[in-house]
């Protein structure tokens, strides 16, 4: 879990754009840990909009996340 | 098998719950109404209450009205929300642009849906709408409840929101529209923790699910649609509140296939009741619509006289498939044909009813967008047992939720998914044989394609060899 966090973060800070899908990390944690399945990668999404690392962003329609601090990560 | 909440269940008293006095509730007379201005000069919104259809524009008017009778400490929101809310949307009429800002960061703690963020670009103008988030709050099964309950969420929400509500959208929650981002958590906190409501799903969740009526009131229901959607709704609370998937996934239950919720047309998995024995026959009450002693269709188009019931013309002829016939003063069916329509159950409820081997159709990939066109989903399982805790409907779910989430590009519905990869694949995925069904025409079907180990000889056949024999 605290590996899966990791690559998450890491891909969250370096990322291009500051929002992204959850395929994109999907993607980003097994270019690093090529056997990590969905699952443990959404429950360590999770913890991390738990500990308010990570954080929501919806259109309504879909959803995207964000890392805390990075692009717009307030409400205006 | 009786109905088993998974929790206790507690009985809303609007009495004891209650936020607003009646005097409160009713605090403008007719005459007010009529002498009623809004704050902003709004005449396309005037001119919408007019013509012979009820105006979202009129109850805005009472609503904003009644804001304006109450007292200032029982409103946390501005009193001006209604009628901000029409001055801006005069201002889009006037300039034929929108002046909503939509989606954003809002939530509740934890969860990832539920709640669908807007501000106002106008909020110098109109700053009791800067911020105008909508909840969705999960209905209950059937759109089932009390008007204690439905008073509680009235009055939580005319003092934390707008007081602005639909009932229902489209996917069946309760929406409630309009209020500040403050409010978002003990609003949250009170329908948890008192109305023991739970919000309903947005963004790239699996949204809230919907039933018919189902077994609660329908004699043809042939699953208990509320009990599946409650079990499901339950189980699958982690997909439903943290979005990881592409894009959003709909569950739908109808408990036959009349459709009432129209589960066909608008859900990703589709769980249609169905039988698999035969229409049950009462030949004397055929008898009895014959002769005229019952009233066909229930009596439902009795105000008009359609002249004598006629089962050839209105039953039989009608059938689909044509397999039914009369014989010797009988009806017959040839259930082997039938495809459920279920015109002829309709038509004469009291002779026909569905089988007694009940249970449920699944059909996959129906998406209703606003600017593409509508597609269907496909019939893919044609009969499930359906009894809880639903094990056997839950691995197919699961089936379908590893396949989609990793093939599935970004804002790709299922539906799409499946036209794109092929309903070959999907039935692999399913681990199921084809049907002759899944074909529409020999020949040109572009989905289902032979596999090598399926012809004999495999790819390696030389076409030489077999051109030398068959010249063209």
């Amino acid at each position: 879990m605290e590996d899966i966090k990791e690559a998450i973060l890491a891909f969250a800070e370096k990322s291009k754009k500051s929002k992204f899908y959850f395929n994109d990390i999907q993607k980003a944690v097994q270019k690093v840990i090529p056997d990590a399945k969905a699952k443990p990668i959404k429950k360590a999404a999770t913890a991390l909009i738990n500990e308010e690392k990570l954080i929501y962003f919806s259109t309504g329609s879909s959803t995207m996340y964000g890392l805390k601090g990075r692009g717009q990560t307030e409400d205006h | 098998m009786a109905f088993e909440p998974n929790e206790e269940q507690k009985v809303l008293k609007y009495d004891e719950l209650r936020i607003y006095t009646d005097e409160e509730l009713n605090n403008y007379t007719d005459e007010e109404l009529k002498e009623f201005k809004c704050k902003h000069d709004i005449p396309d919104m005037d001119e919408l209450e007019k013509g012979p259809w009820p105006s979202f524009v009129a109850d805005c008017k009472r609503e904003a009205l009644h804001r304006r009778n109450l007292a200032d400490d029982r409103m946390m929101i501005d009193r001006d929300v209604v009628e901000d809310m029409l001055g801006q949307l005069q201002v889009s009429f006037d300039e034929g642009e929108t002046h909503w800002k939509h989606g954003g960061i809002v939530g509740v703690f934890g969860y990832g849906g539920g709640v669908i963020g807007r501000y106002s670009d106008l909020q110098e103008r109109f700053p009791s709408i800067a911020h105008f988030h909508t909840m969705r709050i999960n209905q209950p099964a059937s759109k089932f409840y009390s008007s204690d309950y439905l008073r509680c969420v009235c009055d939580l929400w005319e003092y934390r929101g707008s007081g602005m509500m639909n009932l229902h959208g489209s996917t069946g929650d309760i929406i409630c529209i309009g209020t500040f981002t403050e409010q978002l958590e003990p609003i949250f906190y009170e329908l948890g923790h008192v109305l023991q409501q739970d919000l309903g799903g947005s963004g790239s969740n699996l949204r809230t699910p919907a039933c018919c009526i189902g077994k609660a009131r329908c004699e043809w229901s042939c699953i208990d649609t509320q009990a599946m959607c409650y079990e499901l709704t339950h189980y699958y609370q982690d997909e439903l509140h943290r979005p990881a998937f592409p894009y959003k996934f709909k569950f739908k239950f109808d408990g036959c296939p009349n459709g009432c919720v129209a589960s066909i047309a608008r859900s990703d998995m589709s769980f249609i009741g169905t039988w698999k024995d035969d229409i049950r026959i009462d030949q004397e009450a055929v008898q009895a619509y014959i002769g005229g002693e019952f009233a066909p269709n229930a009596g439902a188009h009795a105000g008009k006289d359609w002249g004598k019931f006629d089962i050839e013309k209105e039953v039989i002829n009608l059938c689909p498939t044509k397999c039914m016939w009369m014989e010797d003063g009988k009806l017959m069916i040839d259930n082997r044909e039938c495809t459920r329509c279920m015109h002829c159950i309709n038509t004469m409820p009291r002779a026909l009813k569905p089988g007694v081997e009940t249970g449920v159709s699944i059909l996959f990939g129906a998406k209703a967008p606003i600017l593409d066109g509508a597609q269907m989903s496909l019939l893919t399982i044609p009969f499930m047992e359906c009894e809880p805790p639903y094990e056997n409907i839950k691995e197919v779910v699961e089936k379908i939720w590893e396949w989609w989430p990793e093939e599935g590009k970004n804002r790709e519905r299922l539906g799409e998914l499946i036209q794109r990869q092929g309903v070959a694949k999907l039935l692999k995925v399913l681990g199921i044989p084809p049907m002759p069904q899944m074909v529409k025409e020999p020949r040109s079907n572009p989905y289902i394609f032979w596999k090598e180990e399926d012809v004999p000889g495999g790819w390696g056949r030389d076409i030489n060899d077999y051109r030398s024999r068959h010249a063209i």
